[in-house]
């Protein structure tokens, strides 16, 4: 096992063809420390992907260093780094059972039968309970899920230095990727491998990341804990990002305590919020959570509620309208009324202020105190 | 009033039945969901009824007519594909303006049903692109915008929100259900993903292997699941499903296993009568295990369960809290809390009271429910 870090590391794609083109990957610096998993979410594009193909070497950086413990791996050819690698499409061997897939490396490299079987026989035994009886089966026999258990024994059984997975269960259903990644979690934490871990889906990459790396357009906005993300976001990017339904975004002009949206309409700040806050143009950001919900006027505004939403599954329901020119998703008690009007106020101490220009975060709620 | 009835519907492909005797109502206004996993025959039905895909027994009536042996597109329906199924050679006007066009309407109308959906769905400043210039989240509502501007008499909707990232789809899931409520004709949506059917349909037929399982609204499924199909598959976390034998102890029914012994409210013991001394499967929702100082009920020794926590995954809510026992053979199971459980708690054992009077049972062979809830 070992920690990795990145020094400064650049990527062009086509950087012959296109003079001026961004990069792929713009000055990354960071580390993963040793054991812990990191995942990696951004939108289509950012350089996620690449990312995790440059620490794997399957790509080599423009630019900057790559290091495994300390150790330069930079210009160190893939298959001698140690990793393992999980993809989407599993790629197990299809010609070979399970056991077979796992013992192919041992074969490679020219381990003794002793060491391979010593080795076999204990990842078995800590990939849990009917983990041998797919050792014995055919892949094409294997579902979506299996596959990707023995594609992860695969990995385990060489002891890598680093796993680096690349949107490994999107291919499963829902409720199969529901259950694999609690799996895949487990593991992980069991085994104390350092792991790279890529997706697109944000709720994914809470439940599998000690912390989670935030990528746009080649740069890491973010690197930090769920709640870090989630309660102090660096900027709107990641406030938009990070939290399903998404953040409701309002744009917003403030003089004194007045914050007047597009509309016309206006809330009054408190004092203690206003006096941190430039005057002018701002953004003010909202979650679900974060609105006092009423059904008599007093210091909300009306929101035309074009539908609520009931969440039986998460004991919750959600009331959908446009205010101030932006969506609201308002987090309300599953029994509330069906009424066709609300009045909103933001609860300020749960509220986000960004700058209205680079968007970066004026004021955020920061981690609540709650044990 | 019914608007669509489909009775016995069946589709043979070779030695495989698909769709397996499917029968259901729709109503004037309303929006099925068709929820399963893959393979459950969901989008195979919604194809017979578009009629891409001829049925193999079985009526389908768009009000009082049967269309089993009517032509797709003098069904009138309009679909919305998961792959979006846009023309990539004509502009973003053009693909939503084909349905109208091929059907002979007036440039007039033509030109202002486009611009009046595009600017529902926000691509009026796009009109002139085509498709390749676009996002797919654009791409998406490009479809949406070619739906919209049909008369049809049925929507249907295959995976459409399949291939957008998170953000996107919480929008795109607006945007059908506005697109509906302005439609207000019958609508069948396709999707493997149960929270989004629970989030958008009025009805959710849940399917597995070619048939349905349950249909209901959203609430009754969630409250009570006619099997262990469709406890299992509505919900998440899923529901924590334990095998227990009921004993009886003093007047007193007992569930229990080697991890387990929990007292059972009196008002179940009619249904679990014949079912003492047998095995059963017991069923709780992951909030209806709570920290025992936090229960809204009296906690005992009979009512907890302990577990290690293996896994804290946060949400906006609160969290999720994944366990597994520790007596006899490992069982995981999951209890969602309102608050943040601090991660000082990963890898320690913890007690959580169970709800009982919320318990499910049902039938380990049959897997039907043993209660009327």
């Amino acid at each position: 096992m070992s920690s990795v870090q990145l020094e400064n590391v650049v990527k062009y794609y086509d950087s012959a063809l296109l003079p001026g083109a961004a990069p792929a990957l713009d000055h990354i610096t960071l580390e993963i420390r040793d054991g812990e998993t990191v995942s990696v979410v951004g939108p289509s594009g950012c350089g996620k992907s690449t990312l995790l193909k440059t620490i794997a070497g399957l790509e080599r950086p423009d630019a900057g260093r790559i290091f495994y413990n300390q150790t330069e791996v930079t210009q160190i050819p893939t298959q001698e780094r140690g990793i393992g690698m999980i993809f989407q499409d599993y790629a197990l061997y299809p010609n070979r059972e399970g056991q077979g897939n796992l013992s192919y490396y041992f074969e490679v490299r020219k381990k003794t039968e002793e060491e391979k079987q010593q080795r076999l026989k204990e990842t078995a035994e800590m990939m849990g309970i009917g983990f041998d009886l797919l050792l014995s089966r055919q892949v094409d026999t294997l579902s979506g899920g299996e596959r990707q258990r023995v594609g992860i024994a695969r990995c385990i059984v060489r002891d890598p230095n680093v796993f680096l997975m690349d949107e490994p269960i999107s291919n499963l259903d829902a409720k199969l990727r529901e259950r694999t990644r609690v799996e895949m979690r487990r593991l992980l934490s069991k085994f104390g491998i350092t792991t790279l871990y890529v997706t697109h889906d944000q709720q994914e990459a809470i439940f599998m990341g000690d912390r989670i790396i935030v990528m746009r357009a080649g740069r890491v906005e973010q690197f930090d804990s769920f709640d870090a993300l989630y309660y102090t976001p660096a900027n709107l990017f990641v406030a938009s990002l990070i939290g399903t339904p998404p953040i409701s975004v309002l744009p917003a002009e403030r003089d004194g305590l007045t914050l007047r949206l597009h509309s016309g309409d206006s809330w009054t700040l408190p004092e203690a919020l206003a006096h941190t806050l430039p005057p002018g143009r701002l953004r003010l950001a909202v979650r679900p959570e974060g609105w006092l919900v009423a059904l008599q006027p007093g210091d909300g505004l009306a929101l035309n509620v074009t539908h609520i939403e009931r969440l039986y599954t998460e004991r919750a329901a959600f009331a959908h309208g446009q205010l101030g020119g932006a969506a609201i998703n308002a987090l309300v008690p599953l029994d509330f009324p069906d009424t066709r009007q609300v009045f909103l106020q933001p609860d300020w101490e749960r509220s986000y202020v960004f700058h209205a220009d680079n968007e970066s975060a004026l004021h955020v709620p920061g981690v609540p105190d709650l044990f | 009033m019914a608007s669509i009835t489909v009775t016995n519907l069946t589709k043979q492909f070779a030695e495989k039945t698909a769709v397996n005797a499917v029968s259901f109502e729709l109503g004037e206004h309303e929006f099925l969901v068709l929820v399963g996993p893959s393979g459950c025959g969901k989008t195979t039905t919604l194809r017979m009824l578009a009629g891409l895909e001829p049925a193999s027994g079985g009526d389908i009536y768009f009000g009082e007519r049967r269309v089993n042996d009517i032509r797709p597109r003098d069904r009138n329906v309009a679909m919305v594909f998961q792959d979006y199924a846009v023309f990539p050679h004509l502009t973003v006007y053009d693909n939503i303006a084909y349905g109208l066009r091929s059907r002979g309407a007036s440039r007039a109308l033509i030109h202002e049903r486009v611009t009046a959906a595009a600017k529902t769905f926000r691509i009026d400043q796009l009109l002139k692109r085509k498709p390749r210039q676009l996002s797919g989240g654009e791409r998406q509502r490009v479809a949406l915008s070619r739906a919209m501007v049909r008369d049809a008499d049925l929507f249907l909707y295959d995976e459409p929100l399949s291939n957008l990232d998170a953000q996107l789809r919480h929008q795109a899931r607006e945007d059908i259900v506005a697109l509906h409520n302005q439609k207000q004709k019958p609508s069948v949506y396709v999707t493997h993903d149960q929270s989004e059917a629970m989030a958008m349909g009025d009805r959710i037929a849940v399917m597995r292997d070619g048939k349905i399982e349950q249909i209901g609204a959203g609430g009754d499924l969630y409250k009570s699941p006619a099997n262990l199909f469709v406890a299992y598959f509505i919900g998440t976390p899923s529901i924590n499903l334990f095998d227990v034998t009921i004993e009886v102890e003093a007047d007193e029914f007992y569930a229990v296993n080697p991890g387990l012994r929990v007292r059972l409210p009196a008002e179940i013991r009619d249904a679990l009568q014949t079912y003492v001394g047998a095995p059963v499967k017991m069923g709780l929702r992951p909030e209806d295990l709570h920290s025992p100082k936090l229960a809204p009920f009296a906690v005992t020794e009979f009512n907890q369960i302990r577990g290690i926590v293996n896994v804290i995954e946060p949400s906006s809510t609160g969290c999720a809290v994944y366990l597994s026992t520790i007596e006899g053979v490992p069982q995981d199971f999951t209890a969602t809390f309102r608050t943040r459980l601090p991660a000082t708690y990963l890898e320690k054992e913890i007690p959580l009271a169970l709800h009982l009077e919320k318990a499910h049972f049902f039938d380990p062979q049959s897997g039907l429910s043993l209660l009327k809830r």
